[in-house]
């Protein structure tokens, strides 16, 4: 019997436990949990320790699929599995969510945390909810991570349908492993399991989306829509006390800071930033200034071309987890 | 001071430092002037700010380009500066200037 193990990677969301689910032949064992923080707004389950599955290719193959918690608190866990459980896996799967603010840095997040994993490994892109947001579309990815350096598979599939999460499996093992009938045991994999269509998805509710509807009529109104919700989601990720929403013109869109110490601290930071800005482009992009201390909570200021975000967080939380939430949140919110 | 800042400055963690005395730079092993300027301004800017509101903070980390510029507060209000590659942990460099820092300070 020939044991193949994959590992699939990606943000919270990108589907995971989701294909692990449509092809394993066995109960699968996920972790899943209530989210606690920014993954709120879209999702009730993550995976906190890792999902595993087995797939049943032949008579005389068979696939271990094992895939990380997406939530970067999680982070510990994908070293472990890296260093111990895949060690030896074949490949790589980075899932990609079509519908996060933008998919390539999640890729260049992804591809980073696994660069020295990826040396000896084959690695797919699998775009997904593509079917919920089609663009980016194949050719732009095939266009952009050339420009990257990165040249690899990309798939689009959808992750609760076994035969379209089966294609990512036959790109890595179709040529290493002759004894599978790719067809058969596609049609054996619809026929045993349907697709797992959950409500707890991603997708917009119905009410969602309705007044998405809404808000797409009345233009002016967005920003402020998108606003209210990254604040909600802001005030719902671990450790963080208070958040200001800023605009391209980095003035402020909405707060709920309410010391006026930390506001105006805040605000002159955001003042720094836009000068800085203006003044010393050529040395690059102004990401981020943080400023800390042991006796007082920490303060920050995360910059993207279209808006940025102020936080007060607990001065215990670390400056690199302050950092990925910020990631998330920005990736969160509509523009 | 010069040799001191040569201690701090360590490859794979720390690029190059100086010291921020009042609005000017005392001694420096900056090679790059442009970042030594931004650092400069910044620095000397939020740590105004910082004693103006009182908020104690001591310490400040700013991301451009490919570089993180770090100031620290020392206890004589200098602030010790320093530049990192992005992409190291910035819980290195943290660990590296808490452990150099008395001797700055001394
Ligand atoms: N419409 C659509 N929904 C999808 C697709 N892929 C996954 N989903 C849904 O997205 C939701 C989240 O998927 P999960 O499998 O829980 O995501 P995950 O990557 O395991 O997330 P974490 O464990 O939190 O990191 C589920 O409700 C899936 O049914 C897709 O391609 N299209
Ligand atoms: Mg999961």
């Amino acid at each position: 019997m020939a044991d193949y193990k994959i590992l699939f990677t990606g943000s919270v969301c990108s589907g995971k436990t989701t294909a692990i689910r449509s092809l394993s032949d066995i109960e699968t064992i996920d972790t899943d949990a209530s989210v606690s923080d920014s993954a709120i707004r879209r999702k009730q389950k993550t995976t906190i320790a890792m999902d595993y599955g087995v797939l049943e290719m032949s008579d005389s193959a068979r696939l271990h699929l094992y895939g990380t918690p997406g939530q970067e608190r999680f982070r510990f866990m994908w070293q472990l599995m890296m260093s111990d459980l895949v060690h030896d896996a074949k490949a790589l799967v980075l899932l990609v969510d079509n519908t996060r603010n933008d998919p390539f840095k999640d890729i260049k997040f992804y591809l980073d945390e696994f660069r020295d994993y990826l040396v000896q490994r084959q690695l797919i892109i699998a775009v997904t909810h593509s079917d919920q947001q089609a663009h980016p579309d194949h050719a732009y990815y095939m266009n952009e991570l050339k420009n990257m350096g990165i040249f690899t598979t990309v798939l689009f599939i959808d992750a609760r349908y076994p035969d379209s999460v089966l294609e990512v499996i036959k790109a890595v093992l179709a040529e290493r492993e002759p004894s599978v009938d790719w067809d058969e045991l596609g049609k054996r994999l619809m026929e045993h399991r349907p697709p797992v269509i959950e409500d707890q998805s991603c997708e917009a509710s119905e009410s969602e989306q309705q007044e998405q509807i809404e808000q797409e009529k009345k233009p002016a109104e967005i920003k402020l829509f998108n606003a209210v919700s990254l604040m909600d989601a802001a005030m719902n990720t671990r450790g963080i006390t208070g958040a200001m929403h800023l605009g391209a013109d980095r003035k402020v869109l909405e707060t709920n800071i309410s010391s006026m110490q930390n506001q105006a601290m805040l605000k002159s930071m955001v003042n720094l930033v836009s000068a800085l800005e203006q003044k010393v482009a050529f040395l690059g992009h102004i990401d981020n200034l943080v400023l800390c201390g042991p006796e007082h909570e920490t303060l920050s200021v995360f910059v993207e071309e279209r808006q940025a975000l102020g936080l007060c967080s607990e001065k215990e939380l670390s400056l690199s987890v302050v950092k990925q939430q910020a990631m998330d949140l920005l990736q969160w919110s509509g523009e | 001071m010069k040799e001191l800042l040569g201690q701090i400055d360590k490859p794979g963690v720390i690029e190059s430092s100086c010291i921020l005395q009042g609005a000017e730079i005392s001694v420096s092993t900056f090679v790059s002037r442009n970042h030594e300027t931004v650092a400069k301004k910044a620095f000397s800017y939020v740590f105004q700010n910082v004693t103006k509101l009182r908020t104690k903070h001591d310490e400040a980390h700013l991301e451009i380009g490919g570089k993180r510029l770090s100031g620290f507060m020392l206890q004589d209000q200098r602030v010790l500066i320093c530049m990192s590659d992005k992409n190291t942990n910035v819980s290195l460099v943290r660990d590296h200037i808490y452990l150099l820092k008395p001797k700055v300070e001394a």
